[in-house]
């Protein structure tokens, strides 16, 4: 090969590879263009974005004066008897109770599915998926009626056991599909050094999977951290909101407090953001196990 | 737990349970179906329902497939791309629809601003039933499309490159080994990312009210969201409400046995 011919190739490569840049820059900015936005408006001083920013290349948007002080008033926010201080106590108690509970009732639930057999399996198994297919919100009003009954609307457990069982139904077939691809010669072994079948999960499997325990925590934690639409029917009271609920309240029909809630959702995604970065590789297989293995 | 929300939504939704007799209610028999079924807000919600579920999925699976084809060839960059690319999936969906309804504000949202750069006249996005559509259309490709992307990259991955080495020699290049190695093989993810979607668009309750709340009127109102209005906002007809769930339920429960079917969930460990 000579040399023209080759420096013919390498433009004719470098061209190629244009649209698909062109491509892949425009769908980039697409994806990050709201965030872009958020930031901009967290540190833009007002609470009305009429001014006090500018686009800087004709389409990025950036405050003319930095500030931050939107993030100390999110810190001081107050709703009739309801402080941040308050919101913020809710969030923490009701996602750590939902995530260490769901994270209880899988793990063995996972292991039971995957290793035992017994009478009634597959419509257990398939009662759990239903809810899969039928997201949150159908099983809101009954939920809401049964509580209302139960007397424990308007407070801590009225969200949890949702949010728990809600969960469960995706967790539980992670974790079946984490025991699944432990191999059961595994437990075999264990049995043959005489440890007993609980010892064997507990001190051998269950190690085995805690990639897919740290999954079924993300999502028992992103499930009740940011909902919405559950939260806001089931508490009533100001100082019991969550931080979603109080979030949503920034946003009113006839004013919007753009500045206050571009910084409360700064504050409220920023971990969520990290730690799905982290977990990202594990969120996909859970879903999609049986049909990426190829 | 799990079923008895179901069974309980099911048995009120022919009762005549509302806010103003919440403990003594009585059987109605189908008479909130008859109702739902004869009122002409149905059929609207209906094609609402339907529309919102096409006009998202496909385009969230086309331009998912087409970024993970693009990615799964030799670019410079690409973890920089997938790491932006994977945003709209990272971050909290409840915060960015409440963005977008912001990024929508007629007089102070970004959009119509960058629209002002370009001399072009503001639009009233949330106000005007047509653009109110396109808005969370818009809002919720931009959600769903990086999940997409993933799935499909990793089947892509999976594909032995000894197809296409053998393919090469044998004189197939291009879009023949697209269309003959390529696309055959992650056949099953496509209709897995069709299927799913097709579930979580039907129901995705936050991308349908989280920016308009429905409206206006009822232009953006799908099943899921007409369910929730009637019982909690304002009305509190829990039984009529409950009966638009369970439909919403029927028209999802043969896509979803096809997707527990499709991916062998249940089945024991060998």
């Amino acid at each position: 090969m000579n040399n023209k011919s080759r420096n013919k190739e390498v433009v004719g490569k470098a061209l190629r590879a244009v649209p698909k840049h062109l491509f892949l820059i425009v769908m980039s900015l697409i994806s990050i263009y709201p965030v872009l936005w958020v930031v901009s408006m967290a540190f833009t001083p007002g609470e009305s974005l009429a001014v006090g920013w500018h686009f800087v290349l004709d389409f990025i948007p950036a405050p003319n004066a930095p500030t931050i002080q939107h993030f100390i008033s999110v810190v001081h926010l107050q709703v009739i008897g309801g402080t941040f201080a308050d919101w913020f106590r809710n969030s923490v108690i009701i996602t750590s109770v939902t995530v260490v509970a769901s994270v209880a009732i899988t793990l063995p639930a996972g292991y039971a599915f995957s290793r035992r057999v017994f009478p009634g399996r597959e419509v257990t198994m398939f009662s759990f998926l239903l809810p899969t297919m039928f997201p949150g919100v159908v099983t809101i009003i009954p939920q809401f009626l049964i509580f209302a009954s139960l007397g424990i609307v308007n407070s801590y457990l009225g969200c949890i056991i949702p949010y728990t069982v809600g969960s469960l139904s995706l967790s539980i077939f992670i974790m079946k599909g984490a025991f699944d691809s432990v191999p059961k010669d595994l437990d075999e072994a264990a049995k043959i050094d005489g440890a007993s079948e609980f010892r064997a999960f507990w001190q051998i499997l269950a190690p085995l999977t805690l990639p897919n325990i740290a999954t079924v925590a993300l999502w028992a934690f992103m499930g009740s951290w940011l909902d919405w639409a559950l939260a806001h029917v089931m508490l009533q009271s100001n100082n019991l909101w969550t931080l979603p609920l109080a979030l949503y309240s920034l946003i009113q029909p006839t004013y919007t407090y753009y500045g206050t809630f571009a910084a409360m959702s700064l504050i409220m995604a920023v971990p969520v953001f990290v730690v799905f970065m982290i977990f990202q590789k594990y969120l996909v297989t859970g879903l999609t196990s049986g049909s990426v293995k190829g | 737990m799990v079923l008895y929300p179901f069974a309980y939504d099911i048995y009120i939704s022919f009762t005549d349970m509302n806010v103003y007799h919440i403990k003594k209610f009585g059987l109605v028999g189908a008479k909130n179906y008859a109702y739902i079924f004869t009122n002409a807000q149905f059929l609207v919600i209906l094609r609402n329902t339907v529309v919102w579920t096409f006009t998202n999925v496909l385009p969230t699976v086309a331009i998912g497939l087409a970024l993970a084809l693009v990615l799964n060839t030799k670019v410079r960059g690409k973890n920089i791309y997938r790491l932006f690319l994977i945003v709209p999936w990272a971050m909290p969906s409840f915060i960015t629809l409440l963005v977008w309804r912001a990024m929508y504000d007629y007089q102070y949202g970004v959009l119509n601003r960058l629209l002002e750069q370009f001399s072009i006249a503001p639009i009233n996005w949330l106000g005007n039933c047509t653009w109110a559509f396109v808005a969370i259309v818009v809002a919720n490709i931009w959600l769903g499309f990086p999940f997409m992307m993933i799935i499909f990259s990793g089947a892509l991955q999976s594909i032995p490159t000894e197809l296409y080495e053998a393919a090469s020699i044998d004189g197939a290049v291009g879009f023949r080994q697209m269309r003959y190695i390529t696309i055959p093989l992650i056949r099953p993810t496509i209709i897995l990312g069709l299927l799913l979607g097709s579930i979580w668009t039907f129901n995705n309750f936050n991308s349908a009210y989280l920016i308009t709340a429905g409206g206006p009127g009822i232009c953006t109102t799908i099943f899921i969201t007409q369910a929730y209005n009637l019982a909690f906002s304002g009305l509190f007809d829990f039984s009529l409400a409950a009966a638009y769930a369970f439909i919403a339920f029927i028209f999802l429960f043969f896509p979803g046995l096809l997707w527990t079917r499709y991916m062998g969930v249940t089945k024991q460990v060998a």
